[in-house]
C-alpha cells in the first residue's frame, strides 16, 4: 500500500496547493503561530483507507494532544451555491468531484468513492465501477487534466459553519483554510484542561463556558456559553424585547396582552364595526375617530339591544311550541265533542282577542268561529326615549293570547264534566226503570211457576190414586178416573185418557198442561 | 452507513421527486432515509392496469456499492416477483454482481415498470409462473387480473 503512486495520498485534502507548496501534507494547516503539534490535521501518508483517516482526524482521537485541533471541511458534505456542471459531477457520490482520479479507462471518481468501491471488491479483482475494466490501484491511477482540477476549484460553496452563523462563500479552493484559519465559527476544543466540550472559535478566548447557570430571570438552567451567545434573550419570558408595532422595550412576556389591548401602533377596527363603520387603523388613530363616530357610540346600546333579542327569542321558542301542543289538544277535544260540524262553528270558545266575551258562555250555536292566529302586533306607543322596550310588546300580546286560550280550554272543559255528570244521572234512571220492570216480570213469572207445580202436585197425587185404585180392583179404578176430569177442567182430555191405556195417559197430561202454562 | 451514502441517497431523492417516472409516487422519510416506499399504478398497456402496488426499496449499509433491495409489499402474480411474503424481485442490474454504483434508483424504478409490461421470462424467480407465462397466455393473464382485483385494488 505504502508504493508510491502517481496521484496524491488521499490523506492529503489540498491536492493542488500541497503540491505548489512543496512541503509536507499538513504544513500549511498549521496555525503559524502555534507550536505544530497543536494543529495536527491527517494522518500518516500511508494511511490506507480515507474512513480510518477521517476516525483519526476526529477530536476524541486528538484530544491529548492538541487542545485547540479543528476538524477540516469535507468536501463531499459542502453545499454548493449553484447547481455544477454534470460533467464534474461523480458517480459514486453525485457531488462534485473531490481530488479525482482518472482510471484507465478515462472513467473519473472521487479517490475516495473509488477506493470505497474497491474496499468492497476482491484485491486482484478491482474493477472500474462504470465499465468493469480491470484495474490496478497501484499502477493505472493517474491524475484528471489541470482543466478540470481547476474547474473543480472554483465551484462556489458556502462555509460548512452556515447553520451555526457563518456567512462565508467562496470558492471551494479557499474553504479549507477558511475552515481551519479563519472561521469564527469552526467548533474547537474548551480551552480548559479537564472539559473537552466543542466551542466556537470565537468564543475560546473567553474559557471554559460549560459550566450550567441558571437565568436570573426565569431559572431555567442553561449552560453558558448559551447565555453568551444570546440564544437565551430570545427564549426567556423574562427579557427584554421590543414590541414589533410600537418598538417600545418590555418584557416578552407583556407582549401579548401589550399588543392585544395597548398597543397604540397596532392596527385594529373601530368598535362600531358591528353597525357598519368601516374604519380600521391604528389603536391611537382609532381611538381619535371613536370620539366623533356616530356608530361607536351607538355600539354598546346595539350590542345590548342585540342581547335583549337574542334573549326574548330563546324564550319564545320553547312557548311556540307549547301552543303547538295545546292547539292539537284543543283540535282532538273538538273533533270529539263535535264529530259532526267538526271545529267550526259550533265550538265554544270564545275569540281570544275579547277578552269580554270569555266572561259569559253563549249558547254553543252562537258561538264565532275560533281563531288561533296570532294577533297582529299591536303595540302600544312607545315613548322614543326608551329604545330599549322595543322588543316588549309583541311578546306580552302573546302572552295574554295564550292566557284567553287557557281560559277557554279550561271554560270547555268543565263543561264536558257537567255534561258528563248529566249523562251518568240520566243512564242510571234508565237502568233503575228498566230494572223495576225486569223484577215485575219475574214476580209474574214466579207466581205462573208455582200455580204449574201446584196442579203438577195434585195430577200426581191423583194419579198415584188411580194406580192403586186400579191394583186394588176395576170398579175403584173406575171411580177414581173419573174425579180427575172435573178437576182438570178438560172433558174431551179426560175422555180421551179414559179410552187409551191407563198408564200413558198422566204422561200426555203433564207436557200438555206446562204448555198451556207457559202461554199464559 | 456512511455521510457519503447518505448525502447520495438524498441527492437521488431529489432528482427522482423532481423527475418521478409516470405512475410513480415515493414516500420519503428523511428520519428513516434508507426505505423508500413507492406507490406503483400498474401499466396502462400492462395487464396490471388499474392496479395499484406498494413497494419497498431498502438501501444497504454499502449502498451506492451494493444494490438497494425492491419487494412488492402488495402480492403480484409476475414471474419476476416472489411469490412469497417478501415479494423480491432480483434480476437484471439489482442482482449484486451486475450492479454498479454509478446506478441510480431511477434506472431501478424504470426497470421495475417495464418489467410490469415485459416479464423477463429467462430471470424467472417463480419457474411455474414463468411457465405458464409461456405455454398457456391465457391462463396466467388471467391469474394475473385475478390477483390484481384480489390484492391491488
Ligand atoms: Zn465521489
Ligand atoms: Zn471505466
Ligand atoms: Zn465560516
Ligand atoms: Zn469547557
Ligand atoms: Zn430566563
Ligand atoms: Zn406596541
Ligand atoms: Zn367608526
Amino acid at each position: 500500500m505504502s508504493t508510491p503512486s502517481p496521484i496524491p495520498p488521499p490523506n492529503d485534502r489540498r491536492s493542488s496547493r500541497a503540491s505548489s507548496n512543496a512541503g509536507p501534507p499538513s504544513s500549511n494547516l498549521n496555525v503559524p503561530s502555534e507550536p505544530s503539534d497543536l494543529l495536527v490535521v491527517g494522518g500518516p501518508p500511508s494511511s490506507p483507507s480515507p474512513l480510518a483517516l477521517r476516525a483519526s482526524n476526529s477530536p476524541s482521537s486528538k484530544r491529548r494532544k492538541s487542545r485547540a485541533a479543528k476538524v477540516p471541511p469535507d468536501v463531499h458534505m459542502l453545499e454548493y451555491v449553484s447547481a455544477c456542471d454534470s460533467n464534474l459531477v461523480c458517480l459514486i457520490c453525485h457531488s462534485p468531484f473531490d481530488r479525482p482520479v482518472k482510471l484507465p479507462c478515462e472513467h473519473y471518481f472521487c479517490r475516495e468513492c473509488v477506493d470505497h468501491a474497491w474496499d468492497a471488491q476482491q484485491e486482484d479483482l478491482r474493477s472500474c465501477p462504470t465499465c468493469r475494466t480491470k484495474v490496478d490501484p497501484q499502477k493505472d491511477l493517474s491524475p484528471v487534466p489541470r482543466i478540470i482540477e481547476t474547474m473543480l476549484d472554483e465551484l462556489v460553496v458556502k462555509c460548512p459553519n452556515t447553520k451555526t452563523g457563518c456567512d462565508w462563500v467562496d470558492q471551494r479552493v479557499n474553504v479549507h483554510d477558511h475552515v481551519m484559519l479563519y472561521c469564527e465559527y469552526t467548533l474547537v476544543e474548551c480551552p480548559s484542561t479537564d472539559c473537552r466540550l466543542p466551542i466556537s472559535q470565537k468564543d475560546f478566548h473567553k474559557g471554559c463556558l460549560h459550566s450550567t447557570v441558571s437565568c436570573e430571570h426565569c431559572h431555567a438552567s442553561l449552560m453558558k456559553k448559551d447565555l453568551e451567545v444570546g440564544s437565551v434573550m430570545s427564549i426567556c419570558p423574562n427579557r427584554s424585547t421590543n414590541c414589533p408595532h410600537c418598538f417600545i422595550e418590555l418584557l416578552r412576556l407583556d407582549l401579548k396582552p401589550h399588543v392585544k389591548d395597548v398597543c397604540p401602533m397596532v392596527s385594529i377596527p373601530c368598535s362600531g364595526a358591528i353597525v357598519g363603520c368601516k374604519v380600521t387603523a391604528e389603536r391611537i388613530e382609532v381611538e381619535e375617530h371613536e370620539k366623533t363616530c356616530p356608530m361607536a357610540t351607538m355600539a354598546p346600546f346595539f350590542r345590548e339591544q342585540q342581547a335583549r333579542v337574542e334573549r326574548s327569542e330563546a324564550r319564545l321558542d320553547p312557548l311556540s311550541r307549547k301552543i303547538g301542543i295545546l292547539e292539537d289538544g284543543l283540535t282532538n277535544i273538538t273533533s270529539m265533542l263535535y264529530p259532526a260540524n267538526g271545529n267550526d262553528s259550533s265550538f265554544p270558545v270564545t275569540n281570544p282577542l275579547d277578552p269580554n266575551s270569555s266572561e259569559a258562555f253563549p249558547p254553543a250555536s252562537l258561538m264565532p268561529t275560533p281563531d288561533f292566529r296570532l294577533p297582529p302586533a299591536s303595540f302600544p306607543p312607545v315613548p322614543q326615549s326608551s329604545d330599549t322596550t322595543q322588543a316588549q310588546p309583541p311578546f306580552d300580546s302573546q302572552v295574554h293570547h295564550l292566557l284567553t286560550l287557557h281560559e277557554s280550554l279550561r271554560d270547555e272543559v268543565s263543561r264536558v264534566s257537567n255534561a258528563l255528570t248529566e249523562l251518568e244521572g240520566r243512564t242510571s234512571m234508565t237502568i233503575m226503570n228498566e230494572n223495576q220492570r225486569v223484577k215485575e216480570d219475574m214476580l209474574h213469572t214466579n207466581a205462573a211457576i208455582n200455580g204449574m207445580r201446584m196442579q203438577l202436585h195434585w195430577l200426581m197425587s191423583a194419579t198415584l190414586q188411580q194406580r192403586s185404585a186400579s191394583a186394588a180392583g176395576s170398579s175403584t179404578a173406575r171411580a177414581g178416573s173419573s174425579t180427575g176430569p172435573s178437576a182438570s177442567g178438560s172433558g174431551t182430555q179426560g175422555a180421551s185418557s179414559r179410552a187409551s191405556a191407563t198408564f200413558r195417559a198422566p204422561i200426555r197430561r203433564l207436557s200438555d198442561s206446562t204448555r198451556q202454562d207457559v202461554k199464559l | 452507513m456512511s455521510t457519503g451514502a447518505k448525502k447520495r441517497i438524498m441527492k437521488e431523492y431529489a432528482e427522482c421527486a423532481a423527475d418521478t417516472p409516470a405512475g410513480m409516487k415515493i414516500i420519503f422519510d428523511e428520519q428513516n432515509m434508507t426505505k423508500w416506499e413507492v406507490l406503483l399504478d400498474g401499466p396502462d398497456q400492462s395487464i396490471y392496469a388499474g392496479g395499484h402496488f406498494k413497494l419497498e426499496i431498502t438501501f444497504p449499509n454499502e449502498y451506492p456499492f451494493k444494490p438497494p433491495v425492491v419487494s412488492f409489499k402488495t402480492k403480484i402474480y409476475h414471474p419476476n416477483v416472489s411469490n412469497d411474503d417478501k415479494g423480491s424481485m432480483c434480476l437484471g442490474l439489482l442482482r449484486p454482481d451486475e450492479w454498479k454504483p454509478p446506478n441510480k434508483v431511477v434506472s431501478v424504478l424504470r426497470l421495475i415498470q417495464t418489467l410490469l409490461i415485459e416479464p423477463d421470462i429467462d430471470d424467472s424467480i417463480e419457474p411455474s409462473i414463468a411457465n405458464e407465462y409461456k405455454e398457456n397466455r391465457k391462463e396466467f393473464d388471467k391469474n394475473a387480473k385475478d390477483w390484481v382485483k384480489r390484492y391491488a385494488k
